[in-house]
């Protein structure tokens, strides 16, 4: 009777040792639940004279400490994450390909322009003053259809990203496949009474993850097993042990996902810059040629808008560049379009204007990215709390558990000290 | 829960993100100090990076300004010293009128007199064939072509103005056309005219020439003479106002890179503090870290 009771105690301390063990072992795993045995005192012994005896402790769960519901907080804010960094990344690309304020930018070179239009005012005759002209002309054009090629390459960067998601043995199916899985399983190891405390985890981790690439929302379909339904799709993405490939269409994807979206759609925020872009050349052409080439004759810009390129018209050369009328001195166009730097309305603004645009949406995304990090951060630490694994308190529990099967070796022995002096030392008299 | 329990990996986790946090900063404040500017990309603060293109774009044009006001000086200073020739010109056209007019002079003296204004009208014609940069002073925005042909004294140029813009919607014009001081093809009174019908009566040597050089001849030379004084003082008003206007872009330039700098430019000083304030936070925060992630209560179990 004893001897079983303190058998009892040793195999259940050495459980609980176990799992200290094991959270100790997994202290730095990522999505790592820490886990606890929980420890009953097995069913007493009724004594015929009444009054119950104890017989010891057994182990009935180990069970995973966490809180579903700061799960679902960090995911919501994991989405904003998510959306967040991909949005100021992508617009900060954007911004790196204005490279304004600098002399490399679209600002300077259309302050030469201008500028070259007055030099050429002063000397309307000069050869050089023409070639300057006709020089800066082709720089700030090749500028423009730069920077629009680079906005253009952010776009498709996006597109290419969201492909590389999206498509067949990508991430999104990748974590649906080993969701399905792990429902599977999950589902295997309940149906036997078992619990699956680290595929559990690792299931969690997977919607983390998901969380991050796109609103994630998730329902109990019982008995272990989840249904996952992705970026507010009509169907689920995974039910149970089954995953839908392709993936039904999103409605509100959210996350990196919905921000990938954006920056690829030709609605989007990357297409709204080229837009803004294409109206700077498109105004620039016209009100350039309406002062140079009042009479609809050769014009000195040339916008195709189909293909957002802006040229010198290929007609104008150094040698037939018109500074004004007809006489050689005569300036009045070029300095007309001198005239036309920093007007207001004029080209200049338009392009401050998309400069402003750009920064201060830029200047936004960071925030709201870092604000969604901040706020991530502070539920992942209420989650860490919770489900973490304090080496301090696992090392306490060492002790205790350790002191515990030492307590409990101790009374094996007393009884075991009883047994002997009944066994050896009882009726020996006479031996 | 009371008290919530702190996990280790809560202490690196957040450890790691306060470190970050202060290298990012730190790597904008070096980043402030190696460029000497405030803003390097719009996004540092967008309104101030658009009030600084638009400064740029001030700046850019008040340089023009300044550039086309002094192209303006040079070709005014030159007109001055052409005019300046040409008022000599026509004081030694009253000088030999006066010595021909003298009745006293014989007709011999009279064709001497008269031969060496002749060639004082080619020397004007010479002159208002003054060129700048290879351009005609004088013969309007047809600046390449001589006012005046050898043999002619029709005005071959046109009657343009030559611009320079010194301002935002401020034209000067710079120029005097020789069809105003010298004429055009005779009988027009100007200068030109005038000493052709001296010449031609100092030649004549009738009673009427005669008094024509005592009286009239005179009165339209002074009247030339006059033009050309004219003509100085419009040439010189207009450099006047290209200097004054020269100073006022350079101080309005001035100005507006003040205004650059103060918006573009990083203020040393509190950069340098920011730095050093950062890096002594920074040096804490890994004090700090090494500290509490080091320590467990592993150290103190045996």
């Amino acid at each position: 009777m004893g001897l079983h009771t303190s058998l009892r105690g040793l195999l259940a301390e050495q459980r609980a040792l176990d799992v200290t063990s094991h959270n100790v072992a997994n202290a730095n795993t990522q999505g790592y639940s820490r886990q606890e045995a929980q420890l009953q005192a097995t069913d007493a012994l009724a004594l015929p004279t009444g009054g119950q005896l104890g017989t010891g402790i057994d182990v009935t769960a180990y069970k995973r400490i966490r809180d579903s519901f700061l799960d679902l907080q960090y995911r919501a804010q994991s989405m904003q994450v998510g959306a967040g960094t991909t949005r100021a990344d992508g617009l900060s690309q954007a911004e790196l390909r204005l490279a304004e304020p600098g002399d490399n930018g679209i600002a300077a070179r259309l302050s030469s322009f201008w500028s070259s239009w007055a030099d050429l005012a002063n000397a309307p005759d000069s050869g050089a003053a023409k070639q300057a002209l006709i020089e800066n002309a082709r720089t700030l054009a090749s500028s423009v259809n730069a920077l629009d090629s680079g906005l253009a390459g952010v776009s498709t960067q996006s597109a290419d990203e969201l492909t590389a998601i999206t498509a067949t043995g990508g991430e999104l199916q990748q974590i649906g496949k080993e969701l399905a899985g792990l429902n599977g399983a999950i589902r295997d190891t309940e149906r036997v009474g078992g619990q699956p405390n680290d595929l559990l985890d690792r299931r969690d981790v997977l919607l983390d993850r998901l969380s991050q690439l796109a609103q994630v929302s998730v329902a109990d379909n019982g008995a272990g097993s989840i249904r996952v339904t992705v970026g507010g799709a009509g169907a689920p993405l995974v039910d149970g042990s089954a995953l839908t490939w392709p993936p039904p269409a999103m409605t509100s994807p959210g996350g990196k996902l919905g921000a990938l979206m954006d920056l690829s759609s030709p609605t989007g925020t990357i297409a709204s810059y080229r837009g803004d872009l294409a109206n700077f050349a498109q105004a620039l052409t016209t009100q350039v040629n309406a002062v140079y080439n009042p009479a609809a004759g050769v014009d000195f810009l040339a916008y195709n808008a189909g293909t957002a390129t802006l040229t010198v018209n290929p007609a104008v050369t150094a040698a037939n560049v018109r500074a004004g009328g007809g006489a050689a001195g005569d300036n009045s166009a070029a300095l007309a379009l001198s005239e036309l730097r920093g007007r207001s309305g004029g080209p200049d603004d338009l392009y401050s204007r998309l400069v402003t645009r750009i920064g201060t949406e830029v200047a936004d995304a960071r925030r709201g990215e870092q604000n969604a990090t901040a706020l991530s951060e502070s539920i992942e630490d209420r989650r860490q709390s919770t489900a973490g694994v304090s080496l301090d308190e696992e090392m306490t529990n060492l002790i205790r558990f350790q002191r515990g099967y030492q307590a409990a070796a101790r009374a094996m022995t007393t009884t075991d000290t009883l047994l002997d002096t009944l066994i050896n030392r009882t009726g020996r008299v006479g031996l | 829960m009371s008290t919530p329990r702190i996990t280790s990996s809560m202490i690196s986790r957040s450890t790691l993100a306060d470190l970050n946090d202060v290298a990012t900063r730190i790597t904008d404040t070096q980043r402030k100090m190696s460029t000497g500017k405030q803003l390097t990309r719009p996004s540092d603060d967008p309104f101030a990076v658009g009030r600084a293109l638009g400064l740029h774009t001030e700046v850019d044009g008040l340089v023009q300004y300044q550039r086309n006001s002094a192209d303006g000086e040079s070709w005014t200073a030159a007109s001055d010293t052409a005019l300046g020739t040409l008022t000599d010109i026509a004081q030694r056209g009253r000088e030999l009128l006066v010595r021909g007019a003298n009745g006293t002079a014989t007709a011999g003296e009279r064709a001497v007199v008269a031969d060496e204004i002749d060639q004082l009208i080619e020397a004007a014609k010479q002159t208002a064939n003054s060129q700048q940069g290879g351009r005609s002073l004088f013969a309007g925005t047809a600046t390449d072509v001589k006012p005046y042909a050898a043999g002619s004294d029709v005005y071959a140029g046109d009657g343009g103005d030559v611009v320079r813009s010194i301002g935002p919607g401020v034209a000067v014009v710079v120029n005097v056309r020789a069809s105003d001081i010298l004429g055009s093809g005779g009988g027009d009174g100007k200068m030109l005219s005038v000493l052709r019908d001296v010449s031609a009566h100092l030649r004549g040597g009738t009673s009427a020439d005669q008094a024509a050089l005592g009286g009239g001849d005179i009165a339209a030379v002074d009247r030339s003479i006059d033009d050309l004084l004219g003509a100085r003082a419009h040439i010189g008003a207009v450099a006047n106002r290209l200097s004054a206007a020269d100073d006022r872009l350079a101080e309005l330039e001035g100005g507006a890179r003040e205004l650059l700098s103060k918006t573009e430019d990083a203020d040393m000083a509190s950069t340098l503090i920011d730095y050093s304030m950062q890096q002594s936070v920074y040096q804490s925060a890994l004090k700090a870290g090494a500290g509490i992630v080091q320590s467990s209560l592993l150290d103190f179990l045996r």
